[in-house]
């Protein structure tokens, strides 16, 4: 046989489309469809493990806690005697301090109360359920990502995928896809069991919500606050996605992406010190390497959405990650 | 045996090349998986890619599927080349790359709905019947809402093997499919693939059980060591092995038909390649001729000219383990010889005479 063996004209004549049992139906093969596919495919089985329902119980955990805490610090104040509340005399300083009345102290209190208690309310209780997300939540999406990208190498599911008949593309769209919709759905999931944990919580403090933030500037720019946090939960999902194909096991998705997230501000104190240290154009260079990393910007980005830097930076990380797991994905040969 | 062979004829469609493969090779690093390889593969086809293990066969489905790529040659699979057209191709193919394995988490059912989703079909109750069949047709309906991980060895076939024909495939690749069964579970596993075959499905069954490649096969091709060593119809490859057995009531009578048998070779008969004795378990000399079975008359006629009488004359049609072991076995080593019962026999004396010599 010829190497130069042509792929044999008019295929399509000399093998027509298999006429198949009735009971069989394709759907839609269009590109977008087989992804849109592909990702309830990826959505169906992260819905079904036992890990997603555990840390999907641990972020709800996570969110309904933090107020509860809040409330109960709201109601220790209010029920601690009134002796304990505000600035009391010391001892031996009778003459130079004059002791609060019952009334200042309750006036106090009530200050204490509301000052604790804020939290509790819109929109300071978005603010702080949001910061909670970004920070030990972000654990959970790491886990989740690592597990359904890497574990498809462990488990040797991935020769399954890949001879079923959409190409490494569309399965890597349908994986970043469905780490997409974990890190919105998982995110909104947090803030609104949040915010209505501390709007039920609220009446404890005795001080009542107001609604004079709400206009329609803030619905936008809480928006985009909600819209940044996202991002950065799918950046660190990317993160995941990207280590776990590269190591092809679970393990490194989730360890690597979680070193990336906890090495970095350490990375950048000591950068920062060195940097401080050596008063030179090399200290200076190493000051400004943090302003590169991905927290930082995340950060930045978050307190300032127009942060032009913060946006292009977070956004080649975020690219490069992508590009490389596209090309890994695409180029390996699959012999687990 | 050779009286369960089967057979496979789908008219009209013979001449259809499924698979063709053209010098593929494979490399990883030094490590030559698969060398040249030229595969022929028509439709209707239960072709069985027989050889030891690593002599590369699972990097050829690996290759023909696509999940790794060649480093040198071409696989054609439906007229299509592999290289340009895999997902047209592998929608066409129903698919087990060794040991099946599926989600550990979910159960039989969800794993055919995961897999489902991947090759295609509708999402949603409408293919749930096509489940329902697969799953009654591997037997497996009882189990469908065990959770995967625990199933046993011959479920994970099964379940592997419900995955390969959800699409209801014209090609079905299994790889091993009868791995760590027990005799019950090949047995099951090879009348499914029978019932397969009738269907019209072409098979490419890999598998290093050449008793069971012989059961269900038309076509086989032998690999070793990544080589491409013989290609071809199961019968005709077993003609090659044809052997007629004669057991005389005594060692001089066994004496006095091996000199018959010589000189009718000296006389001309061509169609006697060798013969030899061997002792069997009894300790009985036993007369081997490799001929035709076709000519185990004229041998009895011959040796009652003679006032031999056999005790027991047969034919023996062969296995494809003896032919087997006869490609893969180099010249010098006793395997070569007799295949697998040389090897197995260490207690049986021989002494074979090459006809034509």
């Amino acid at each position: 046989m010829s190497s130069q063996l042509p792929a044999q004209a008019g295929s399509e004549e000399r093998f027509p489309l298999p006429e198949r049992s009735s009971s069989v139906h394709f759907g839609r093969q269009d590109y977008l469809s087989v992804v849109l596919r592909l990702v309830g495919m990826e959505l169906y089985k992260i819905r079904r493990r036992t890990m997603s329902k555990i840390l999907v119980s641990i972020a709800a955990a996570l969110a309904i806690l933090l107020f509860v805490a809040i409330a109960a610090g709201v109601l220790f104040v209010q029920n601690a005697p009134l002796e304990n509340t505000g600035n009391t005399c010391p001892p031996g300083q009778s003459t130079s301090c004059t002791t609060p009345s019952p009334d200042e102290l309750k006036a106090q209190r009530k200050i204490a109360v509301e000052a604790l208690s804020t939290p509790l309310r819109l929109p300071a209780s978005l603010t702080l359920i949001v910061q909670v997300a970004l920070t030990p939540a972000t654990i959970l999406i790491i886990i989740l990502v690592g597990t359904i990208v890497g574990g498809e190498y462990s488990v040797g599911t991935i020769r399954l995928l890949y001879t079923r008949g959409p190409t490494r593309t569309q399965f890597l769209l349908g994986k970043l896809g469905a780490a997409f919709v974990c890190s919105a759905l998982g995110l909104l999931l947090m803030v609104l069991l949040g915010i209505l944990t501390g709007q039920l919580l609220n009446p404890v403090s005795g001080t009542p919500q107001t609604f004079d933030f709400l206009t329609a500037d803030w619905i936008g720019r809480t928006l985009l606050y909600i819209l940044i946090a996202v991002f950065d939960w799918f950046i660190y999902a990317v993160i995941a996605l990207f280590f776990g194909l590269l190591g092809q096991a679970t393990a490194a998705g989730i360890v690597a992406a979680l070193m990336w997230y906890f090495i970095e501000p350490i990375l950048s104190g000591i950068l920062e010190l060195i940097g401080n240290i050596n008063h030179n154009a090399f200290g200076d260079f190493l000051k400004a390497i943090p302003d590169y990393f991905i927290s930082n910007n995340m950060t930045a980005l978050l307190a300032n959405p127009s942060n032009l830097h913060a946006l292009i930076v977070l956004i080649c990380y975020f690219i490069v990650f992508i590009g490389l797991a596209w090309w890994i994905n695409a180029r390996r040969d699959v012999t687990t | 045996m050779l009286n369960e062979y089967y057979e496979v004829e789908t008219p009209g469609q013979a001449t259809d090349t499924i698979i063709s493969t053209s010098r593929l090779t494979k490399a990883f690093g030094k490590l030559v998986a698969v060398n040249d390889l030229n595969l022929e593969v028509m439709r209707g086809d239960v072709f069985g890619f027989l050889g030891p293990n690593g002599s590369g066969k699972t990097t050829t489905i690996r290759m023909l599927l696509g999940l790794i790529r060649p480093t040198a040659g071409r696989a054609i699979l439906f007229g299509m080349d592999n290289a340009d057209q895999l997902p047209a191709i592998l929608q066409r193919i129903g698919a087990i790359v060794e040991t099946p394995v599926f989600y550990p988490y979910l159960t039989g059912m969800d794993n055919l709905r995961v897999v489902a989703a991947a090759s295609g079909l509708q999402s949603g109750k409408i293919n749930q019947r096509r489940i329902d069949e697969v799953l009654e047709l591997v037997e497996l309906r009882k189990q469908e809402k065990l959770i995967y991980r625990k199933y046993s060895l011959g479920m994970k076939q099964r379940l592997g093997i419900a995955a390969a024909l959800l699409t209801d495939p014209e090609l079905v690749m299994l790889d091993e499919p009868t791995n760590g069964l027990d005799p019950a579970g090949m047995f099951e596993i090879r009348q499914l693939i029978r019932r397969l075959a009738e269907l019209g499905k072409t098979i490419f069954l890999s598998s290093h059980l050449l008793n069971e490649v012989q059961q269900v096969c038309n076509r086989v091709a032998i690999l070793q060591k990544g080589n491409l060593i013989k290609q071809g119809n199961v019968r005709e490859l077993l003609r090659g092995s044809e052997q007629v057995l004669i057991r005389l009531r005594s060692a001089e009578e066994t004496q006095a038909a091996l000199a018959a048998l010589r000189e009718l070779r000296d006389q001309g008969a061509t169609w006697i390649s060798r013969f030899y004795t061997e002792m069997d378990r009894q300790g009985q000399p036993l007369i081997r001729v490799d001929a035709p079975t076709a000519r185990s008359a004229e041998l009895n006629q011959l040796l009652a000219r003679r006032d031999l009488f056999a005790a027991e004359i047969h034919p023996y049609e062969g296995s494809l383990e003896e032919v087997f072991m006869q490609l893969t076995t180099p010249v010098n080593q006793p395997g070569r010889r007799r295949g697998m019962e040389a090897l197995a026999s260490s207690d049986k004396s021989s002494s074979p005479e090459k006809g034509g010599a």
